[in-house]
């Protein structure tokens, strides 16, 4: 169940959008959400795990929609709420399928920028996020073979708690973002999911056009996003699951259209690096694709 | 005669300069792309009497043209400009002769 918490996290850690320029497409960016103003987010996000340690031809995957709304409190805060709906399913060779859909927990949190420098066509800023996670997708649901694992099921049944810090560079031909953030879990239903600890970084290289002019409607975006996830045994019954946690590199090539009201991205998280621990399954790749409206 | 021809013409010289529309330019910093175009011209087309707004997204500028009679401060641009999350580096009204 690794890849399913990787998943949350990105898709939690992927949702703090700003209202300026390119963002990264798997993590947050410290750009500004006007005063006042409302932008809303909807990425699709689709992960394969069948890389099976134990060669048993386990394969998870999942499927989720996530909804977000931003809204600018102040030039410098901005509040943002997250629900995901999610299809999960739990495959073995010759085994049964578990599977399971339904609205996730959601998350809510808020970024405050602490500090920022404009210059002509470029702009540096550095915030702080801090937020939590509430459980409020189903967390005791079953099928025909009884309850469902944790990792199958809509919600964690736990309050999580996260903090970050993000640095934003952006200019007209270019954007660098970069991100530490810190996840504290907590136990609910016997099972509590490892703490993780994420440096992700992004670089975004405006492809098109070549040069600006009064005509100009919009910026292509090339991306390219690296993202390390470590992340803690997770506990069972308050005993270390040792097939659990452990970390994971990945390379996220992108691409992104920026236009005045509408941003449209896609990109593929390709896993480089995977020191799991135990039999934890492996992850194949998580694809996104999205759209981010500004209101 | 002659004085009300004075008068009139006076009257006519007086209310063209009053009812010309007002122009403004600004710059702004921190502007890398078309999304934070927007979002500054949303906060200046709330400011009472502006008509028209056309930017130029490589060196961060904004023309802004008023209703007649309107005026706009520095002060009321610069907290626009901020509130959308950037800076205002300058202010400077337009003579209508000088709008090209």
């Amino acid at each position: 169940m690794t890849r399913l918490a990787h998943v949350l996290v990105c898709l939690v850690a992927s949702v703090a959008l700003g209202e300026a320029v390119a963002a990264p497409i798997t993590f947050n960016t410290a750009l500004p959400v006007g005063q006042g103003k409302f932008i809303v987010r909807g990425q699709f996000i689709a992960s394969r795990s069948g890389d099976d340690p134990l060669s048993i031809g386990r394969e998870f995957n999942t499927n989720s929609l996530v909804s977000v709304v931003a809204y600018g409190v102040s030039a410098k805060l901005a509040l943002f709420g997250v629900l995901p709906y999610t299809n999960k399913e739990l495959r073995v060779a010759g085994g049964p399928k578990r599977s399971n859909s339904g609205i996730g927990d959601t998350t809510l949190f808020g970024r405050y920028t602490l500090h920022q420098r404009d210059w002509p066509g470029r702009t540096l800023r550095v915030g702080g996020v801090a937020g939590i996670k509430a459980p409020t997708g189903d967390d005791d649901e079953s099928d025909g073979l009884g309850r469902l694992p944790a990792g199958l099921q809509s919600g964690t049944g736990s309050w999580d708690a996260f903090v970050a810090g993000v640095v934003s560079y952006q200019r007209l031909d270019f954007g660098v973002d970069a991100q530490l953030s810190y996840r504290a879990n907590t136990q609910a239903n016997n099972f509590e999911a490892g703490d993780q600890i994420q440096l992700d970084a992004s670089y975004q290289h405006r492809l098109w056009p070549g040069d600006i002019s009064s005509d100009t409607r919009g910026f292509l975006y090339g991306v390219l996003e690296f993202n390390i996830i470590y992340r803690d045994n997770n506990k069972l019954a308050g005993q270390t699951d040792p097939d659990s946690g452990g970390t994971t590199v990945f390379i996220t090539p992108g691409i992104q259209y920026a236009a005045k009201k509408v941003i449209l991205e896609a990109a593929a998280q390709l896993p480089v690096v995977q020191n799991l621990n135990g039999s934890a399954l492996e992850s194949d790749f998580i694809l996104r694709g999205g759209f981010r409206i500004n209101f | 005669m002659k004085q009300a021809l004075y008068v009139m013409t006076l009257t006519l010289l007086f209310s063209g300069t009053v009812l010309a529309d007002t122009h403004y330019h600004i710059e702004v910093d921190g502007i890398a792309c078309p999304f934070c175009l927007y979002g500054i011209e949303k906060k200046l087309r709330k400011l009472d009497g502006v008509t028209e707004i056309q930017s130029d997204l490589e060196e961060g500028r904004f023309f802004i043209k008023v209703a007649d009679g309107a005026t706009l401060s520095e002060d009321r641009v610069r907290e626009a400009v901020k509130s959308a999350g950037f800076t205002l580096r300058s202010f400077e009204e337009i003579e209508p002769e000088n709008v090209e």
